[in-house]
């Protein structure tokens, strides 16, 4: 079977972040993985927690191997996770590897991991595709995997044959696998930087499968155009990320509640979800939707509806001049949204959101950077909109809130401007070892709600996975995060290919 | 002529010099902290102490000048680097994808060469007749069209349609007949309007009316006219080879070709600064050094050259 993608799979090692996550997920596996009805086994056959909170205790599946012969045990486990801990900068973004105390080998199957406090999203974070994942010891450099690994052998369904730089990459089925043996025989990961290649190369018939999230692999006037030809199966997922615009609180225009609440109203995002996104995203009246735990909270909707818009700004003292454009004590109505270029969808959005805001008087400039200055400019907070895309499941809700304290992302920036961002902050860290699941609930209520109320962020939609592969090619669904590709459940009707 | 070269070889030194320094300079005025690009390429946060650290590793705590010194002393060695990307040395980056965009260049020079004389030798021989026209317009089309179309074009009628290549990547003989053509149309177009323009010219001087008069046989008259011709388009297709290697960008997009135009294009994106310096630096090199070889070339020919310079 031939994927495309525009990446190199590049350095796949599992406990780093330069190589491609959906490549990772096929070699190496974890403790536990994230469904979407939560948690289940995995390489753990079972686990207990404390009382307190801190110590979780995993019975490891016996007879596993690596695919280098190196058996899967507790000693293993407990290498992997000291070497993951031992580079703990590189995973400043992840609170757990912080939280790690010491990792215990009990028995030959049994394993303890202690942390210092208790933190609740411990075993969705050991189910993310990185770093909790395990590498064959043998594969270690100097007892370490930071600088680099000697080999990729892992215990999942795929092995890494064969990779060219920047060409393809080969990945076989592993012959002693021991869960559910994957139908297909190979994965041909193919490099195809160029969106219209990738087109053409699948109505060749040189690949069966593209597969990505918010224009990565395919835009969607292609997706449609790929529908519409009725040649292809087309694919979207469940929703699962948040898309959103992040409204500045700490710049001039933004920085008055009134006038981010009017923001609120003067988008048509129904538009937006039908003219842009082609219907293939629903609508978000939150930030966060209400299918992601602790996040169904009920807050008020706020639809689209100019003429309030136009109301609130009034009477915040925002009046309409004589060209149309609002004023304030002398001081236009002027906000630019920043967007990174590359993506040609996010530029149509920002000018539908330009004519809305046109129409209650708010002049909008929209103004595209290539992908780092996009990034240099988060940090700086010199922006008044920007574009927000949350992580999806499972990083959200909590890694997505957690980032939210890192004065280098926009959000940060965003809401450094808030009255409470201190207190907001400090929920934060407090909620990650709350121990209690209603404590929790309610903590996630008052932060999002107080987020909410602010209207540091418009939500646009909830955005969802797309897949497009020819007729022979069966099984293809999506995982529970958008950066996973579940190529093991995968096959091809006749035998043919 | 041993003198000549001498010259002009020690001529060349403060000129990749001042190159260099120019390429590592305006690097540095980016506005992206390359330590934090180092950081963030790999998806890390950049909180500052791993700042700190990356700043350290990378060597960015000492003063521009230093670090200039430093850059280009270890490039003469050979050792240009290591890339934000993967850690990897750009020395060996440049050396895997040098082959791949060398054979590219190499076959699209071919094909420039054939393609250009072939049709300026038509459009000479038939000029200003219908076939003429014909070909000129088609010249005129090669070289408004850009290549992305071009190449995108090619690609569906000879890939998808007709199923005779491959679209892309470079896994076989034949991957290379698309990416070269595509690089050689606006070559080709250029080339063979100069060639032909030269050839209508030297078809009117009074040599090939005189070898008209003693009677020489028409192929031995076409044949002085190409050779008084090519001249005027040696130096040009000598330069061709490093202008269609630093050309390469979007074909080799497009192509998905491991060659340098994909790697300094990744590595734009990427705000990979090692990797960007040493390909202006790559780049700076070949056409100085192509440059040098063609006026070598000239003056070995012409001896009027060697005494001109030397005054």
């Amino acid at each position: 079977m031939s994927y495309a993608s525009t990446k190199d799979i590049r350095n796949i090692n599992p406990h780093l972040y330069s190589g491609e996550m959906a490549a990772q997920n096929m070699v190496f596996e974890p403790l536990v993985i994230n469904t979407t009805e939560g948690v289940k086994p995995w390489l753990a056959e079972s686990w207990e927690i404390s009382p307190d909170g801190k110590e979780y205790t995993f019975h490891l599946r016996k007879g596993v191997h690596f695919t280098d012969g190196a058996p899967f045990n507790a000693e293993a486990v407990k290498l992997n996770m000291d070497a993951i801990v031992a580079n703990k900068p590189r995973h400043a973004w992840l609170d757990m590897v912080n939280l790690i105390d010491r990792n215990e080998v009990i028995d030959e199957h049994t394993f303890k991991l202690v942390m210092k406090h208790p933190y609740y999203p411990t075993l969705v974070e050991l189910g993310l595709v990185r770093p909790f994942r395990f590498i064959s010891p043998n594969c270690f450099v100097n007892g370490q995997t930071k600088d680099g690994v000697s080999g990729y052998a892992g215990t999942g369904p795929w092995v890494l044959t064969e990779h060219k730089d920047k060409q393809y990459a080969l990945f076989t089925t592993n012959k002693n696998y021991w869960g559910t043996m994957p139908k297909l025989d190979t994965v041909r990961w193919r490099v195809m930087p160029d969106h219209q290649t990738i087109m053409l190369a699948l109505q060749k018939g040189e690949i069966d499968l593209l597969f990505g999230s918010d224009g990565d692999m395919l835009n969607l006037d292609a997706f449609n155009a790929l529908q519409k030809e009725g040649k292809y199966v087309t694919a979207i997922s469940a929703p699962v990320a948040s898309r959103a615009i992040l409204l500045n609180a700490h710049q001039p225009v933004t920085e008055e509640k009134a006038v981010r609440e009017a923001l609120q109203y003067a988008v048509n995002k129904q538009a937006i979800a039908e003219g842009v996104l082609n219907g293939t995203e629903s609508v978000a009246d939150t930030l966060i939707s209400p299918t992601v735990h602790y996040c169904d909270l009920g807050l008020p909707a706020r639809h689209y509806d100019p003429a309030k818009a136009a109301e609130l700004l009034d009477a915040a003292g925002w009046k309409t001049g004589e060209d149309g454009w609002r004023y304030k004590d002398g001081k236009k109505a002027v906000v630019r949204l920043y967007y990174n270029s590359q993506n040609a969808q996010e530029r149509t959005i920002g000018e539908y959101m330009q004519s809305d805001l046109k129409k209650i008087g708010i002049e909008m400039k929209i103004i595209g950077e290539e992908k780092q200055a996009f990034l240099d400019r988060q940090k700086t907070g010199d922006f008044e909109l920007q574009y927000s895309l949350s992580w999806g499941t499972p990083y959200d809700p909590q890694s997505y809130l957690s980032s939210w304290r890192i004065p280098a992302h926009g959000d940060y920036q965003a809401q450094v401007g808030l009255e409470r961002k201190e207190w907001l902050d400090k929920a934060i860290t407090e909620l990650m070892i709350e121990p209690t699941e209603d404590a929790r609930k309610k903590m996630y209520r008052d932060i999002l709600t107080y987020i909410h109320d602010e209207g540091v962020y418009i939500p646009l939609t909830y955005s969802r996975t797309k897949a497009v592969h020819s007729k022979a090619l069966q099984g293809v669904g999506f995982g529970a995060s958008q950066y996973e590709i579940p190529f093991e459940t995968m096959y091809f009707q006749n035998s043919t290919r | 002529m041993k003198t000549y070269i001498l010259h002009r070889l020690l001529g060349t030194i403060p000129l990749l010099l001042v190159i260099s320094f120019l390429a590592f300079m305006v690097i540095q005025l980016s506005p992206s902290d390359p330590a934090e690009v180092a950081v963030r390429v790999n998806e890390i946060v950049p909180t500052e102490e791993v700042l700190e650290l990356t700043r350290e590793k990378l060597g960015l705590n000492k003063p521009f000048l230093t670090r200039y010194v430093d850059w280009i002393s270890s490039a003469v060695q050979g050792d240009l680097g290591r890339r934000y990307v993967d850690d990897k040395p750009v020395a060996q980056e440049l050396a895997k994808a040098l082959p791949p965009t060398l054979w590219l260049a190499a076959v699209a020079t071919i094909i420039t060469a054939v393609c250009s004389i072939g049709m300026a030798f038509i459009c000479a021989r038939y000029e200003s007749r219908p076939v003429d026209y014909l070909l000129r317009g088609l010249i005129f089309l090669g070289t408004a069209v850009p290549g992305f179309w071009a190449g995108l074009l090619l690609m569906w009628l000879f890939a998808v349609k007709l199923d005779w290549l491959p679209t892309s990547g470079m896994n076989s003989a034949y991957s290379v007949i698309l990416p070269a053509i595509t690089l050689s149309l606006t070559y080709t177009a250029t080339y063979a309007r100069l060639l032909r323009n030269s050839m209508v010219r030297n078809k009117q001087s009074n040599y090939v009316l005189f070898a008209r008069a003693r009677g020489l046989y028409p192929g031995t008259i076409w044949r002085h006219i190409f050779r008084n011709s090519l001249q005027s388009t040696l130096t040009g297709l000598g330069m061709s080879l490093p202008k269609l290697m630093a050309g390469t960008f979007v074909v080799e997009t497009i192509f998905a070709w491991p060659g340098l135009g994909w790697l300094c294009v990744t590595s734009i994106f990427n705000r990979d600064f090692p990797v960007i310096q040493a390909y202006v630096l790559l780049m700076a090199v070949l056409f100085v050094g192509f440059n040098l070889l063609m006026d070598i070339l000239c003056a070995a020919i012409d001896p009027r050259m060697r005494n001109g310079s030397q005054q």
